[in-house]
């Protein structure tokens, strides 16, 4: 074969061969923002982002589907869709057409934790894109027929769900993972979602939706001022008390490593997940486990992306991430591969975890994932939806309020060592637990070479 | 409404590579792309697949930026970085903090200087591909539905109507050979397009380009393949088998209008009529009025393609309904709008929408993590396609300045079976409710 250097022209000689080093950094400019509390309880926070003519508001009700999931796993997340659906003033089809009409666009949902309703539109409309928002947050209807069709929708979409490897691995390391705890389950079955009546979703509604369980954070081309006048027309006669403190049992102590094969015959790939339980943002370890993942495989030039992605070519798009809860955290690890490296997929996935607890970075490897986490911290800045995410993060866990301020030098301030302890404390290799999704009759007996292997069926029984 | 003007400057440097910038100071990063205009439409008969593969080889090194230096070297500079192949550009693109915009763009010009690869590169990279292939296609429910379904079904003419992830037998073919060659042909500066965008001063940016692109030897025009379609005469209907997902899915899709032709803008907006959101007729009809259809959305690249294009609706039925009776509900809503027009009060929330949707792309476009991907995109396609950016000032007033009639008007002439195809995605399993074959 030809070397391919064979078109190098004197071009290339006349140039630098090294990449130019970097400049001076720029200052981030956080956006101007303002954070305050109605007498009602809702709290508020603003901020200002001007290069576009838009808003992004969400407001997020602090009750999830973890509150019902003991009664009625996934009613809250039914209970925010149906909340688009009408209001005492506005059908279905009215509220869709307001939206058209000042250029936004809405969604309603709930997660573990919280429940949202979000609504982008163009600024000139702010006034009516907070009274609308107001009208859904306060005055739903919950008509049987809007009821009856979200219903049944929610069940095609959870059939389909349970056809999607990605979504059955996460599920079944969510049960793994928390056994008891409300948050073992992201989804409830068909039958579940059946059995939901109106007047338990509008239970849920009365009784969470309030100003002093709720957080509404807007971003966009505005002065706070004049914006929180309009907030305060639109939400400040929202009445209601806050709902009781939920209590959950403790997550199981995972003692080993186990495996965990969810059956997708047919599947021409495996979907790995690896976990085990971690911490959450208000941990003391978070920055140092962050910067760990980030090295591990939570970038692109990770060493996990480098060995199963560009030497090896297992896979595609491998990550692993914490996901940090309200109550806790998790670590994952995941990848989708050709069914005959499974093992292998697993093997360096370990190798790669066992490496981090082993031994320190090296000095490049930790100022290059200083500078990674810092840059794309910055880059969460230049867009209103990002301001968004960063805002959230702060104030939907209750982060301290210099939290965006002082990310940047808390990251930079950590060592090798920092990153020894993360990986020793939280990336458990010997006792996370693997979720394997796919043809049993690919994987099955390389599944058996990391742990006693348990199976399931896609909609969660033992075979 | 407060008009929006995006400061757009622009020069050609001598080797051909066009250039353009445009300043924003709120926030102290700089997103650039180079795109090539090349993509899946154009890649050579036999190779399948080969634009896309080509463009992960583009991250395998290149004269002085070895393997694995790309991407070290745009993270470790605190920037996020990715490439995707299209109909008729390939993009690669980087949102970096504002102190790296010089080496983003000496990587860049290392890349489109010499790539540096080898059999290893390409085997691991084929390797690579052909598990992005099965995650997102054939390891997925309703994999590649409907954009890898509809182009066989809808077009005669190779480059429009093969396969775009590529076949395997295809991808196994390529060889190192195949590489460089694709490279020399297309990778030229004057095959090209610079922009930077952000924190950044135009003249500084500028002289930047010329220092590190400007001696990229120019290359002879690339060939343009013939992306014309022979003139069709009667209604294209296809079938896939669906293998996981539950529920039947049919799409329609019917071909637009040429690029920048009056009807262009006539029917950009009244795919709008029909597919946007939950206020969308489609939807509106289907899914929330009639209630045959579970989920309905549409998709239309008007902007960012320069060939055959279809506006695509997609449907997710329920089983009980059969896929005539669905497409019958359909073309009852199309028929709708032929013989009663729409509006001038439906077509101005739709405008106001379509600007809002136009200020939302512009910012962001690839959710929030790569500012001002929508921005980069369209300053790109303006200039290789119309051969002028500042047109992201201007387009928003065609669109605006559409008609009832002339929304209308293009729903009789293109939303017609002699120029649609359908394409039936039939679950392998039974349906969720008893199908009984029939309609209701």
């Amino acid at each position: 074969m030809t070397p391919a250097t064979s078109s190098t022209t004197p071009a290339v000689m006349a140039h630098s061969t090294a990449a130019p080093a970097l400049g001076p950094e720029r200052p981030v400019a956080w956006p101007k923002r303002k954070s305050v509390t109605l007498a009602n309880g809702l709290e508020v926070v603003l901020a200002e982002s001007h290069a576009f003519p838009k808003i992004t508001a969400q407001l997020f009700i602090r009750s999830g589907n973890a509150a019902t999931v003991h009664i009625a796993p996934g009613l809250p997340d039914l209970t925010a869709r149906v909340i688009r659906t009408g209001t005492a003033t506005r059908s279905s089809r009215e509220i869709e057409e307001n939206l058209r009409r000042m250029g936004a666009d809405a969604g309603s949902s709930a997660g573990a934790d919280t429940s949202t309703i979000s609504i982008s539109g163009l600024a000139e409309f702010s006034g009516g894109l907070f009274e609308l928002l107001a009208d859904l947050a306060r005055n739903a209807s919950f008509s049987e027929d809007q009821f009856e069709r979200e219903r049944r929708q929610k069940i095609e979409g959870l059939r389909v769900e349970r056809t999607t490897p990605g979504f059955l691995a996460n599920e079944r390391m969510r049960r793994v993972l928390f056994g008891d705890h409300r948050y073992a389950v992201i989804a409830p079955t068909e039958e579940q979602v059946a059995a939901y009546r109106r007047d338990e979703l509008q239970h849920f509604y009365q009784h969470h939706y309030t100003p002093s369980n709720a957080l509404l954070l807007v971003v966009g081309d505005f002065a706070n001022e004049q914006m929180l006048a309009q907030i305060e027309k639109a939400f400040g006669t929202w009445k209601g008390s806050r709902p009781e403190m939920l209590i959950s049992a403790a997550p199981p102590e995972a003692l080993g490593r186990q495996v965990h094969l969810v059956q997708l015959p047919g599947a021409v790939q495996t979907q790995v997940l690896v976990g085990n339980l971690a911490i959450t943002r208000r941990d003391p370890d978070w920055f140092r486990t962050v910067l760990a993942n980030s090295i591990y495989g939570g970038a692109f030039h990770s060493r996990l992306v480098m060995n199963i992605r560009e030497q090896k070519g297992y896979t595609y798009s491998p990550r692993s991430g914490i996901t940090a809860l309200h109550q806790h955290g998790f670590f994952t690890v995941h990848a989708a591969v050709r069914n005959e490296v499974t093992a292998a997929t697993l093997t360096e996935m370990f190798y790669e975890m066992d490496r981090m607890r082993a031994l320190p970075v090296t000095p490049e490897e930790l100022e290059s994932a200083q500078s990674y986490l810092t840059g794309v911290f910055s880059l969460g800045v230049a867009t209103q939806d990002g301001v968004l995410v960063q805002l959230s993060t702060v104030y939907l866990d209750r982060l301290p309020e210099d939290y965006l301020e002082t990310y940047r030098e808390k990251i930079l301030a950590l060592t090798a060592d920092d990153i020894l302890l993360a990986a020793r404390r939280h990336f458990d290799s010997a006792n996370a637990q693997i979720v394997l999704v796919g043809d049993r009759d690919q994987i099955f007996d390389q599944a058996t070479l990391f742990g006693p292997v348990t199976e399931y069926t896609a909609d969660g029984h033992k075979p | 409404m407060k008009p929006l003007r995006i400061p757009v400057e622009h020069t050609t440097l001598a080797n051909g590579l066009r250039v353009v910038a445009s300043p924003d100071r709120s926030a102290p990063v700089v997103t650039v792309g180079v795109y090539y205009q090349i993509g899946f439409r154009l890649e050579p008969r036999g190779r399948s697949g080969f634009a896309h593969l080509f463009e992960h080889m583009m991250f395998q090194g290149s004269a002085n930026a070895g393997k694995m230096e790309h991407i070290r070297l745009i993270n470790s500079s605190g920037g996020l970085l990715n490439g995707t192949t299209n109909y008729d550009i390939t993009n690669y693109f980087e949102s970096v903090p504002s102190n790296a915009l010089e080496r983003v763009l000496w990587l860049e010009a290392d890349r489109m200087r010499a790539l540096k690869v080898d059999d290893e590169n390409l085997r691991n990279q084929r390797d690579v591909v052909k598990e992005e292939v099965r995650v997102n296609v054939m390891n997925q429910p309703y994999g590649g539905f409907p954009w890898l379904d509809l182009p066989p079904v809808a077009f005669r003419n190779w480059p429009n109507a093969h396969n775009f992830y590529g076949d395997f037998v295809d991808l196994d073919a390529a060889t190192l050979a195949d590489v460089q060659h694709f490279f020399r042909t297309y990778y030229a500066p004057n095959n090209a397009v610079l922009l930077m965008l952000g924190d950044l001063d135009p003249a500084e940016a500028f002289t930047f380009a010329k220092r590190y692109f400007e001696d990229i030897p120019i290359q002879p025009p690339p060939p343009r393949a013939d992306v014309t379609e022979p003139v069709q005469t009667e209604e294209r209907r296809g079938t896939v088998p669906e293998k996981f997902g539950p529920l039947p899915a049919l799409a329609i899709g019917c071909t637009a209008p040429p690029r920048t032709s009056d009807d262009w803008y006539a029917a950009t907006i009244l795919e709008r009529v029909l597919h946007g959101g939950r206020s969308g007729r489609v939807y509106r009809e289907l899914v929330l009025e009639k209630q045959i259809a579970l989920e309905t959305d549409g998709s239309y690249d008007a902007l960012d393609t320069n060939g055959p294009t279809q506006m695509v609706t997609r449907i997710f039925h329920r089983p009980e309904y059969t896929s005539d009776a669905t497409i019958a509900a359909f073309d009852s809503v199309i028929k709708d709008v032929q013989e009663k027009g729409i509006s001038a009060e439906e077509l101005d929330a739709v405008k106001v929408k379509f600007r809002a949707d136009y200020y939302s792309m512009l910012e962001g476009g690839m959710g929030s993590y790569m500012p001002r991907f929508g921005l980069m995109h369209y300053l790109a396609c303006f200039t290789l396609f119309d051969g002028d950016p500042k047109r992201i000032n201007t387009v928003l007033d065609g669109f605006l300045a559409v008609t009832p009639a002339q929304a209308q008007a293009v729903a009789k002439k293109y939303f017609v079976p002699h120029n649609r195809a359908i394409v039936v995605r039939s679950p392998l399993k039974e349906g969720s409710e008893k199908s009984n074959g029939g309609a209701r």
